[in-house]
């Protein structure tokens, strides 16, 4: 065997893969070749130097929850698919995936019946059904917006963060979802689009004191801009200590500084302890 | 332990809730992987979570031929080359070492290891992203060559060359990093 054929083996031989044989035959060229021998030592260097970069970083708690929010809009997806009948043509890469469609149909066919059921039913008996459709709209508006929410594209995360503040009653999943885009999505409108569909939960004292932490550790001056805002708008005295560091932080965006010393003022929170 | 391969081979035949232990297992791993190409950890988690969602979405295609791990990282592949064409201006690397030396090491020989671990990482990073692919593949996630082959969708034969001359590049970085050129 040449050198060149020893060589192409060696990171399998550092790596403890090469069956007995192939390790035999390598061991047997490398006493009798100084040069394989050199480039043994030397990858081995770099293969052991290797183990310390290796990561240990640990998945975000969130990450398995999303992955649950798709798997269950898929499934829904299927069983309307199943219900619709046979399966269309396969789509192209890039198009919207077909249970989106599914849903928004689902949506679609919910929306007439309902009004098909306001107009043709009796009142008195109407009601419940209707009262029951409307949960079920509630429901798939629910499973939309965390759908989108977790799409590659900030343009449908923000159409996603749109389903959520279309949803007539709060609900805690979509709540989480929206907290945890003010906080980590990568894209700053989605960011500020989350900030304002919390708006309706802003009275919960668990968004609130997500939203104090939000705004500490924000890094966009818009989004801080608009967390401020929301504090005042919820009247939200309990982010004063944020507030108060964001105001005297000298690195902090001088606009940022300004509003959070205007809210400190709007909010009466000038004197308090710290 | 029902195999990946099996457990596979159920979701693709309509029971699409069993994808969850494939996720349990493999999302680490897969986590991992991406950070070493991006460096970048919530362009790394939605990349995850893309790979999983086109997984339900070819779950079709999938053949038993292959282990789940080879579709898997072939998957992720391609949907990093997308972020990659998407975002191409926005890769960033980690700064950060993981500590290395062991604690009771002397003062003095542990500045000299973090000063090699970062001249490696420096190295690594500098290295052409397809080539620092099969090191990451073959040190970082343990993948045999069978498995790199078939999620880089070439042969076996052609995995082995490609990572003796990316690791042996990488030596040659890092040692021209430290002042003494191998070759």
């Amino acid at each position: 065997m040449n050198c060149e054929n020893i060589r192409e083996q060696l990171p399998e031989c550092l790596a403890g893969r090469l069956s007995e044989g192939a390790r035999e035959r390598l061991i047997e060229h490398l006493e009798g070749c100084s040069a394989c021998r050199a480039e043994l030592a030397h990858l081995g260097i770099v293969w052991r130097g290797l183990e310390a970069l290796k990561l240990e970083a640990e998945p975000g708690a969130a990450m398995k929850g999303r992955f649950q929010s798709t798997l269950a809009a898929f499934e829904t997806g299927l069983e309307q698919g199943r219900l619709e009948g046979p399966p269309q043509p396969a789509r192209s890469l890039h198009a919207p995936p077909r249970w989106v469609w599914q849903l928004a149909a689902g949506l679609a066919a919910l929306a007439i019946g309902m009004i098909a059921g306001r107009a043709l039913a009796p009142r008195p008996q109407a009601a419940p059904e209707i009262a029951q459709l409307q949960g079920q709209v509630e429901s798939l508006h629910e499973l939309v917006a965390l759908s989108l929410m977790q799409q590659q594209s900030p343009a449908s995360r923000i159409q996603g963060v749109s389903y959520a503040d279309r949803m007539t009653q709060p609900d805690p999943q979509v709540e989480q979802a929206l907290l945890y885009a003010v906080s980590h999505d990568s894209n700053v409108n989605v960011r500020l689009s989350a900030v304002d569909a919390l708006d309706r939960y802003a009275g919960d004292p668990n968004v609130r004191r997500a939203l104090a932490a939000a705004l500490a550790v924000q890094d966009s001056p818009l989004t801080q801009v608009a967390l401020i805002d929301l504090a005042v708008k919820s009247k939200d005295r309990d982010c004063a200590p944020a507030l108060r560091r964001l105001a005297s932080r000298p690195e902090a965006d001088e606009a940022v500084r300004q509003r959070a010393q205007w809210a400190i003022g709007q909010l009466g929170i000038e004197g308090e302890s710290r | 332990m029902v195999e990946d391969e099996q457990i596979m081979r159920q979701v693709r035949d309509g029971e699409v809730g069993r994808l969850e232990v494939l996720f349990d297992r493999h999302h680490r791993a897969l986590l991992h992987y991406f950070l070493h190409l991006t460096g970048n950890r919530a362009a790394s988690e939605d990349l995850v979570q893309e790979v999983f969602f086109r997984v339900l979405k070819y779950r079709r295609s999938y053949q038993a031929e292959n282990t789940f791990r080879a579709w898997l990282y072939q998957i992720g592949r391609n949907a990093y080359l997308d972020h990659l064409g998407r975002r191409k201006n926005e890769v960033a690397w980690p700064a950060e070492a993981p500590e290395s030396a062991s604690p009771d090491a002397a003062p003095d020989r542990l500045m000299e290891e973090k000063q090699e671990t970062a001249l490696l990482r420096q190295a690594l990073a500098e290295m052409p992203p397809e080539k620092r692919e099969v090191l990451v593949m073959s040190r970082f996630l343990d993948l045999k060559y069978e498995e790199i082959a078939a999620a880089l969708q070439c042969e076996v034969g052609t995995v082995k060359v490609r990572v003796y001359r990316a690791l042996h590049e990488l030596g040659d970085r890092f040692f021209a990093l430290r002042g003494e050129p191998l070759s």
